[in-house]
C-alpha cells in the first residue's frame, strides 16, 4: 500500500521555496511573497536541497524525490530540521528522541517553566527526570542522537528569532504553553500568566516564521476543551465545518462548509488556545503560513521505546491537581492506596490517547506537510470514555498488580456539565495520515503500573500524596470538594450517554493494530 | 576609439516605432531614422522574449542555444523547469569578447548574472535580485536606487493605474542606474532593454488601436518616455562616433481569441491527463500522444524520452502530420486559427536540435495560444488584448552595407561585429 503522504508534491514541502509568480502570456513576473494563486501566473519555486534543479514547477512527488525517504510512518524529508518549542516537557521530550533516532536534526528551546511551575505546587514529576545537560549527554550515549538545545524563552522574540535564523527549521512544533485548565482558574495573576504566555507567545512566534521560515509547517497544539461539550449532541467537527454543513435560519438556508465550528471554552487557559487557533487561522490567511492545529484529546501514559531506552530519557510524569491528568493521576492514587476521584458523577466524557500514539500521530503530521496557507485542524484522539469508565479501568488493571482500590465521587470544582452527549470526528488522521491506535488504555495503564511502582518512584507518589486532590474551583474557592459517594469499580454504572467516534472507517479495520491487554498479559508472563 | 550601445525595447514591431515616429511622440527616435537603416526584423521562433534575446546576444539559432522558451522539461522527467542562464549552450557575446568592459542592464533570461568584466544586471525572469547581479557587491546600490527587475504582473494585471506607476518608476530606475554607472565605468559597450514596452502592450494594445480608450494617450506618454531614454542616451552618453543598435525581440499585435492548446490535445485524444493540478506535466497520463508548452511548443511524448512515453520512432512521422493537419484545420468564425505549422527540422540546426519541440505553431492574426494545463475550453476570449508576433524592428545607425537583408534577431551581433564594436 502506497505511504499515506506519497503523492503529496514539493506544493507541501519545506525545502520548496516559494519565489512568486510568473505570467508567461503577459511576460511578467511578481516577485512579492505570495500569498495567493494567481488567476494567470505559474508558481515559481527553488529547491533549497536540490539547487541543481535551478527554478521550477512544484510538482515532484515526495515518492519521487530523493530527499524523502520511506520510514513507518510515511515519506520523510530527510534530515529534516524541526524545532520543539517546550522541548522539556511530557510531550516535547518524548518527541524530540522519537524524531532524532527516526533521523531528524532536532532542536529545542525551552525556559523551563513548567519544572518552576510544578515546583510552585510543591510538587515534582514522579517519574525522576534529568537535567537537560544530562538528558542530551543520555540521548547521544544511549540513542546516538544528537539534539540542539538553548535555553529560551518564547516571549524573547529576538533570541528566538535569531535561534530560528540559525537552525532554518522545516517544521516548528509549538509545546511551549502553559497547558493546564485548574492553573488559569488560581487567580487573576495565574490566568493573566497563562493567557500572556499561550496567547502572546504565539503570535510573536507567527511573525518570526512570517519573516523566517515561512515554507516551515506549524504544528500547534490545540486541544479539544476548545470545542467544550454542546449539550445538544452537536458532533465536534475538526475545526471547521464539513463541505456538507448547513446552517438554517427561518427557512433559509446557507452553507457552512470551511467555516471554523463555534468554540466553547471551560476554563481561561482554554480560552487562550482559542485565541491562539484565531490567531494562526489568520496568519495562514494573510501570509500563506501553513499549519495543523492539534486538537489533543488527553494524553496519558508513559511509554515510548525511546524514554524506556535508558532512566535517564525518561520524560515527566505530573500527578498534582494543576498539571496530572485524569489517567496519570487515577494510576498514581492506586498505588498510595487511595480512591479514585472522580468530579461529580464523572460522567464526562473526553477524547483520550496514549503518549505513544500520540507521538506517532505528530511524526505523521511533521511527515505530510500542510500546503501553503493550509489551516487545518485534527482531532488526535484514539478513543472516547467517559471518565469513570477509565477510572473502571485503572483499578481493574491495578489489581492485576495487587492494589484494590475503589473510585470515589467528589464535587466538581470545575464549571462544567457531569453528564453530556459526546460525539466527535477524528477522520483525518486515520484518512489522510495513515494513523491506526497501536494501544488500549488497558495497555498503557499496566505499563504506568510497571514503572510507577518501582521502589524509588513509589516513594516519590507517596511524597506527593497532599497535591493530588483538587483544590482550586473555577468558583475561586480554595477547598478540597466533599466527597459524595463510594463505588466499588464493579458498581460503575453504564451511563446516560454513548460516546461516537467517527473516523471514517469501521471499527476493526481502524482498529486492527491495536494491541489488546489480553496480548500485553501474555507478553508480561 | 568608438564604442557600442545597443538599446533593447522589448515587445515592439517595427509598425509601432514607425507609426509612433511619424506621428511625432518618439521624436528622437524620428531623427535617428535618417541617420541609420531602420528595418523589420524577424523574431526568433517562436517569437518569444526568452528564445529571442538568447539568439540576440548569441548570434545562434535556438538548436545551437538550447532555449525553446521561458520554461523547458527536465530531461527524463515531466518537471517543468524555467530558463537558467548557465544552462545556456552558446556563449553571450560578452564571455566571447571578455577584453571589452561592459554595462549590461536588464538582458532578459540571463538569469543568475555571471562574471563579467564590467557589471550585468539580468532581466525577467530574475527571481532574486540579488543573483541577478554581477558583480554582488553593486546590489546595495541597485537597492538604494528602488531598482526592480520588472513591473509588478499581478497588481498591473489588476489595476490599470498601478501598471503605469510602475511602468515610469521602473523604466525611470533603470535609466538612473545607466547613467550613475555611465559617470563612473570607463565601459566599451552598453546594452541597456526597456522591458516595460512588452507588458504594457500586452495590457494595453486595445487602447493602442483605439484613440478614444481612455488609456490611449497614457500608453502614448510611456512611448514618449521611452523615446527621452532614447534621446537622453544618444545626446548624453554616446559619442559621435559610437555604434548605435536599437532593437527589438518580437513584435505586438491584436489578440481577439485565445486557443487553449493542451484543451485542444486533450478534447482530440492525443493527451490524457490524470486529474490532479498539483503534479503539472506529471499528470500526463500513459497513453499521451503529445502536450504543448507555452506558447505553442508541441512535444510527442516519445518513448524512452519521458517516463510515460509511448509514441514509437515509426509512429512519428504520421503523428507529426496529423497534428499538422490538426492545426492548420483549426478555424474560429471560419477563420484559420494558425498562420504556420513549423516542423523542427524546418527552423532548427545545431547540436541541441534533440530537445526541440516536433512542432512550433505561429497563430494568425487576432489568435493567441496557452498551453496551461487543465483549461476546460479550448477556445476563450483573450485574457490579453497584446500578443506576440514574429515582427521585431532593427536600427543601425550609419548601417548601410551591414544590414543583410531580411535581417533576423541571430544577426545582430553579426552587424555589431561589422560596424567593428566587438573586434
Amino acid at each position: 500500500m502506497k505511504a499515506h503522504n506519497a503523492d503529496k508534491t514539493c506544493w507541501n514541502c519545506p525545502a520548496a521555496m516559494l519565489k512568486g509568480h510568473v505570467d508567461f502570456r503577459a511576460c511578467g513576473q511578481s516577485m512579492r511573497r505570495l500569498q495567493e494563486l494567481s488567476e494567470e501566473g505559474e508558481i515559481l519555486i527553488r529547491c533549497r536541497r536540490r539547487p541543481e534543479l535551478g527554478y521550477f514547477e512544484p510538482t515532484i512527488t515526495f515518492e519521487e524525490c530523493p530527499e524523502w525517504e520511506l520510514t513507518k510512518y510515511g515519506y520523510l524529508l530527510r534530515d529534516m530540521r524541526v524545532l520543539i518549542l517546550g522541548i522539556d516537557g511530557y510531550l516535547g521530550w518524548t518527541l524530540a528522541l522519537k524524531l532524532a533516532v527516526l533521523g531528524c536534526k532536532v532542536a529545542g528551546v525551552d525556559n523551563f517553566l513548567r519544572r518552576k511551575m510544578v515546583a510552585e505546587k510543591g510538587s515534582m514529576s514522579v517519574v525522576p527526570i534529568a537535567s537537560m545537560k544530562e538528558r542530551l549527554k543520555a540521548a547521544k550515549e544511549v540513542l546516538g542522537v544528537e539534539i540542539e538545545f538553548r535555553k529560551i524563552d518564547v516571549l524573547d522574540k529576538q533570541r528566538l528569532g535569531a535561534f530560528m535564523k540559525e537552525f532554518q527549521p522545516e517544521a516548528i512544533v509549538h509545546y511551549a504553553e502553559i497547558p493546564s485548565a485548574p492553573y488559569s482558574m488560581v487567580d487573576a495573576d495565574h490566568a493573566i500568566k497563562v493567557q500572556h504566555n499561550n496567547v502572546l507567545g504565539t503570535l510573536g512566534l507567527l511573525f518570526l516564521m512570517r519573516d523566517i521560515c515561512p515554507e516551515a509547517c506549524l504544528l500547534k497544539l490545540g486541544t479539544m476543551g476548545e470545542y467544550g461539550t454542546p449539550l445538544t449532541g452537536r458532533p465536534l467537527f475538526e475545526g471547521l465545518f464539513p463541505a456538507d454543513a448547513v446552517l438554517k435560519w427561518r427557512g433559509r438556508e446557507w452553507s457552512l462548509g470551511g467555516e471554523l465550528t463555534p468554540r466553547d471554552p471551560v476554563s481561561f487557559y482554554h480560552v487562550s488556545k482559542v485565541q491562539d487557533t484565531f490567531n494562526i487561522y489568520e496568519a495562514c490567511k494573510y501570509w500563506w503560513l501553513r499549519s495543523y492545529d492539534i486538537m489533543q484529546g488527553v494524553i496519558y501514559g508513559v511509554h515510548t521505546d525511546e524514554v524506556a531506552a535508558d532512566p535517564r530519557l525518561r520524560t515527566r510524569l505530573d500527578v498534582d491537581e494543576w498539571f496530572g491528568t485524569a489517567v496519570n493521576r487515577f494510576v498514581c492514587q492506586a498505588i498510595l492506596g487511595m480512591p479514585l476521584t472522580v468530579y461529580g458523577e464523572g460522567e464526562q466524557i473526553r477524547g483520550f490517547i496514549a503518549l505513544e500514539d500520540a507521538m506517532e500521530c505528530m511524526v505523521r503530521l511533521i511527515a505530510s506537510p500542510p500546503e501553503p496557507g493550509q489551516y487545518m485542524v485534527v482531532n488526535q484522539v484514539s478513543g472516547l470514555y467517559r471518565i469513570i469508565d477509565l477510572a473502571k479501568i485503572v483499578a481493574d488493571v491495578a489489581r492485576d498488580f495487587g492494589y484494590y482500590v475503589k473510585i470515589q465521587k467528589i464535587e466538581n470544582p470545575r464549571v462544567e456539565a457531569d453528564v453530556h452527549p459526546y460525539e466527535v470526528v477524528s477522520e483525518n488522521l486515520p484518512n489522510l495520515f495513515g494513523f491506526r491506535p497501536k494501544v488500549t488504555p488497558e495497555v498503557e495503564i499496566a505499563r504506568m503500573f510497571e514503572l510507577l511502582t518501582q521502589p524509588h518512584i513509589k516513594e516519590r507518589i507517596k511524597k506527593l500524596a497532599h497535591v493530588i486532590m483538587p483544590v482550586t474551583w473555577w468558583s475561586g474557592e480554595k477547598r478540597v470538594p466533599e466527597v459524595i459517594e463510594v463505588l466499588e469499580p464493579d458498581a460503575v454504572s453504564k451511563g446516560v450517554y454513548k460516546p461516537v467516534l467517527h473516523t471514517g472507517l469501521k471499527p476493526e479495520v481502524y482498529y486492527s493494530m491495536v494491541r489488546t491487554r489480553k496480548k500485553w498479559r501474555k507478553v508480561a508472563t | 576609439m568608438s564604442r557600442t550601445v545597443i538599446i533593447g525595447i522589448d515587445g515592439v514591431p517595427y509598425s509601432l516605432m514607425k507609426d509612433l515616429s511619424d506621428r511625432g511622440v518618439m521624436p528622437n527616435f524620428k531623427e535617428l531614422i535618417k541617420e541609420g537603416v531602420f528595418t523589420r526584423m524577424r523574431s526568433s521562433i517562436p517569437e518569444i522574449s526568452s528564445v529571442s534575446w538568447s539568439s540576440i546576444i548569441t548570434g545562434k539559432n535556438p538548436g545551437e542555444h538550447g532555449v525553446y522558451g521561458f520554461r523547458d522539461i527536465i530531461k527524463g522527467t515531466y518537471v517543468v523547469s524555467f530558463h537558467d542562464f548557465r544552462k545556456l549552450k552558446a556563449p553571450a557575446f560578452w564571455h566571447v569578447y571578455n577584453s571589452k568592459k561592459y554595462i549590461l542592464i536588464n538582458i532578459p533570461s540571463t538569469y543568475p548574472a555571471q562574471k563579467v568584466n564590467g557589471i550585468h544586471i539580468s532581466g525577467f525572469v530574475s527571481p532574486d535580485l540579488a543573483k541577478a547581479v554581477y558583480p554582488p557587491s553593486f546590489l546595495k546600490i541597485l537597492k538604494k536606487m528602488d531598482y526592480r527587475i520588472d513591473i509588478d504582473a499581478d497588481r498591473s494585471r489588476r489595476y490599470k493605474n498601478v501598471l503605469f506607476r510602475e511602468l515610469f518608476s521602473t523604466l525611470d530606475a533603470r535609466m538612473k542606474v545607466f547613467k550613475y554607472l555611465n559617470e563612473r565605468l570607463d565601459w566599451d559597450f552598453a546594452m541597456f532593454v526597456i522591458t516595460g514596452s512588452d507588458r504594457l502592450e500586452h495590457f494595453l494594445w486595445d487602447a493602442y488601436l483605439d484613440e478614444n480608450n481612455e488609456w490611449h494617450s497614457p500608453f502614448l506618454e510611456f512611448f514618449k518616455f521611452v523615446d527621452d531614454v532614447i534621446g537622453y542616451i544618444v545626446n548624453n552618453v554616446m559619442n559621435e562616433n559610437d555604434n548605435l543598435l536599437i532593437i527589438s525581440d518580437h513584435g505586438m499585435e491584436f489578440s481577439k481569441f485565445e486557443i487553449n492548446v493542451n484543451a485542444l490535445l486533450v478534447k482530440e485524444g492525443y493527451l490524457v491527463l490524470k486529474d490532479d493540478r498539483r503534479r503539472g506535466y506529471n499528470s500526463i497520463k500513459y497513453g499521451s500522444k503529445a502536450f504543448a508548452l507555452e506558447p505553442c511548443r508541441i512535444y510527442l511524448n516519445r518513448e524512452g524520452k519521458y517516463p510515460r512515453g509511448c509514441v514509437k520512432e515509426n509512429e512519428v512521422d504520421g503523428l507529426i502530420d496529423e497534428l499538422v493537419n490538426l492545426f492548420y484545420d483549426l478555424r474560429v468564425d471560419g477563420k484559420r486559427v494558425v498562420s504556420k505549422v513549423y516542423r523542427k527540422e524546418e527552423i532548427y540546426h545545431g547540436t541541441y536540435v534533440d530537445h526541440a519541440p516536433d512542432l512550433v505553431v505561429v497563430p494568425a492574426e487576432g489568435f493567441s495560444f496557452n498551453a496551461r494545463l487543465f483549461k476546460e475550453n479550448v477556445i476563450e476570449k483573450s485574457s490579453l488584448p497584446g500578443k506576440h508576433n514574429e515582427e521585431a524592428f532593427l536600427y543601425v545607425r550609419n548601417g548601410e552595407g551591414v544590414v543583410p537583408n531580411d535581417p533576423s534577431v541571430e544577426d545582430v551581433i553579426s552587424i555589431v561585429h561589422e560596424l567593428g564594436g566587438l573586434s
